[in-house]
């Protein structure tokens, strides 16, 4: 029997939890207890820093050989309504824009649909062009699917995919496309990707190849609390192997214009247990982000008290979400972050992608006056089991 | 069963200072105990509304005001001579969302004397009228109806909930869903 009292005592052990400890945390009453053991964790890593960047990101194209059930984004051919493809130039005029409007962007997030007609030359120039335009910005590029696909479709390994992306200017890959690793799952929600164990081992080989990841979990479709608990345990296995994850962030499910649309949106205590789970779970990831454009502004700022230590980042031009009916703004001020976190009581650092600190303390100055409505002062709490 | 709350229930009301300097945790717990003291860790909707016999009051709240600012708004509120039936907190312009759960647990803190604290799926969302349980509110208030379109389009703001969705909101957030009929008792709802 798994009671919460010894679940909180492993976790103050730093012993990791089991696949029966994390369906217990699911399951128990209080969700606010949950999160409060998760927020010790939090603290115990990181205190009250909380994260963010300065980014933008480039969905090249829509156009999708894929049909996920969840997907409000793909386009399945080109020519359909709604398809399109930037072309290169497109997509550089993105980063110019963002050069021209001084914005100290350090990253660019790309992600794509499976295109089946560009040439694997499409992504290497778009790399390289990035890189011409801007030689220090990060690339973050290509989620495993997207490697995984163009492995098969122009028949290379995995490793010399991720070895010419590299040498066209790849820095690390996002988290994406991981869903839920369950076959079951994945057979109904998303059979045309690649399956859990091959997106495991995509990012297993970018470690391997000096490499940093991020990795993802989408919950709310079809997946039981089991599959759920199941998954963060095989990304803890990897990165007991690699330690080559930088950051878990849960994705909810969003129900807008999709083949998903009857089911119901996770709700709002069901997105912070899911926060406070992952923390507790993922003792060896690092970071745990709230997507602020998925989630919404509140709740992500709700996150950073049940686990949560990462807003992400400015983000420009989001589509996959808000063609999901996210209705976040698709830009967020540094300053607006900056007084978000402070806000919740944290203290906001600007990172680079890596984690390494940008700016923290006074040099983060926040457009408006704030308020540090969230004291801080009464911490050492007994939590009630 | 009788709807109406009795005196002895109340925990005894930490002092507004003590209330300001508690944490985010320790605020909620203290809530949700003031709250579930009362109601027996019952969550509750209600299909028809009798305004007749509720007095419903709003509290507005703002980005910005500091928990004593609050405190001092509430602490009138809780010297009138009939206090309402009910307090539904209202946010003004766009207040983060840890300021709405801040000011959850204190409206039900300083409040003793009123029994209900609305949680308006109109003005917070479905996500956040749900968190606020953790934080002392005893009661979604939203329109149920018998079926609702999907929030899709022009329907996107739709605050409707169907009975079946208030009572997976309440559930969800740790709580026995119970309705509150039209003539004053109370219904559980059994899974």
């Amino acid at each position: 029997m798994t009671t919460f009292a010894a679940i909180r005592d492993k976790v103050r052990a730093s012993e990791p939890l089991s696949l029966a400890d994390g369906v217990a945390l699911y399951e128990h009453p209080n969700f606010m207890e949950v999160g409060a053991l998760a927020n010790e964790v939090r603290e115990r890593l990181h205190g009250d820093r909380t994260f963010f960047n300065r980014n933008m990101h480039i969905n090249a194209t829509n156009v999708c050989e894929a049909s996920c059930m969840f997907c409000s984004f793909a386009r399945l051919k080109v020519g359909d309504a709604g398809a399109y493809t930037m072309s290169h130039e497109e997509a550089f005029g993105r980063l110019r824009a963002r050069i021209a409007a001084a914005d100290a962007i350090t990253e660019i997030h790309i992600v794509n649909g499976l295109h089946p007609g560009l040439p694997f030359a499409y992504y290497t120039e778009l790399l390289a062009g990035l890189k011409r335009i801007q030689p220090s910005i990060h690339l973050k590029a290509f989620t495993a699917v997207e490697i995984f696909y163009y492995a098969k479709k122009f028949s290379m390994t995995v490793a010399e995919v991720i070895a010419q992306l590299r040498a066209a200017g790849l820095d690390s890959l996002p988290g994406g496309g991981a869903e839920i690793f369950a076959t079951r799952v994945r057979k109904k929600i998303c059979d045309d990707k690649c399956t859990g164990d091959e997106w495991l081992d995509v990012h297993r080989t970018a470690h391997r190849m000096g490499l940093r990841s991020n990795c993802t979990m989408l919950y709310g479709t079809i997946e039981t609390i089991e599959e759920r608990v199941d998954h963060m345990l095989q990304l803890r296995a990897l990165q007991d192997e690699t330690g080559g994850f930088q950051t878990f962030i849960p994705l909810a499910f969003h129900p807008d214009n999709n083949a998903l649309m009857k089911l119901p949106a996770p709700t709002g205590t069901e997105d912070l247990r899911t926060y406070a789970v992952a923390r507790l779970m993922l003792h060896n990831i690092p970071h745990i982000k709230a997507y602020w454009i998925m989630l919404g502004v509140k709740t992500a700022q709700t996150a950073l008290w049940f686990g949560a230590d990462d807003l992400d980042g400015t983000v420009q031009e989001e589509r996959i979400y808000h063609m999901a009916g996210a209705e976040t703004p698709q830009v967020m001020s540094p300053a607006e972050i900056v007084r978000i976190i402070r806000n919740a009581g944290r203290t906001p650092v600007e990172r680079d992608t890596l984690y390494n600190v940008v700016a923290e303390g006074a040099a983060l100055a926040s457009d408006k006056p704030f308020r540090r409505d969230v004291r801080r002062d009464n911490l050492k709490l007994e939590v009630v089991s | 069963m009788s709807a109406s709350p009795t005196e002895d229930a109340r925990p005894a009301l930490a002092a507004p200072e003590a209330l300001a300097a508690l944490d985010l945790f320790a605020l909620g717990r203290q809530a949700a105990a003031a709250r579930d003291a009362r109601w027996s860790g019952r969550g509750f909707f209600v299909r028809t509304r009798r305004p007749e016999t509720e007095r419903v009051l709003p509290f507005l709240f703002r980005h910005g005001e500091s928990d004593a600012e609050r405190l001092t708004r509430l602490a009138e509120i809780a010297a009138s001579a009939a206090p309402p039936s009910a307090i539904i907190p209202t946010p003004v312009g766009e207040p983060f969302g840890l300021d709405t759960l801040r000011c959850f647990a204190l409206c039900r803190l300083a409040l003793p004397r009123v029994p209900h604290l609305h949680a308006d799926v109109t003005t917070l969302g479905p996500r956040l009228a749900q968190m606020v349980f953790g934080f002392g509110a005893d009661e979604l208030y939203a329109p149920i109806v018998a079926e609702r379109a999907l929030r899709l389009g022009d329907n996107a703001n739709n605050p409707s909930l169907t009975r079946k969705e208030a009572v997976t909101l309440i559930r969800g957030a740790g709580l026995l869903p119970c309705e509150r009929m039209a003539d004053g008792t109370l219904q559980e709802v059994t899974p």
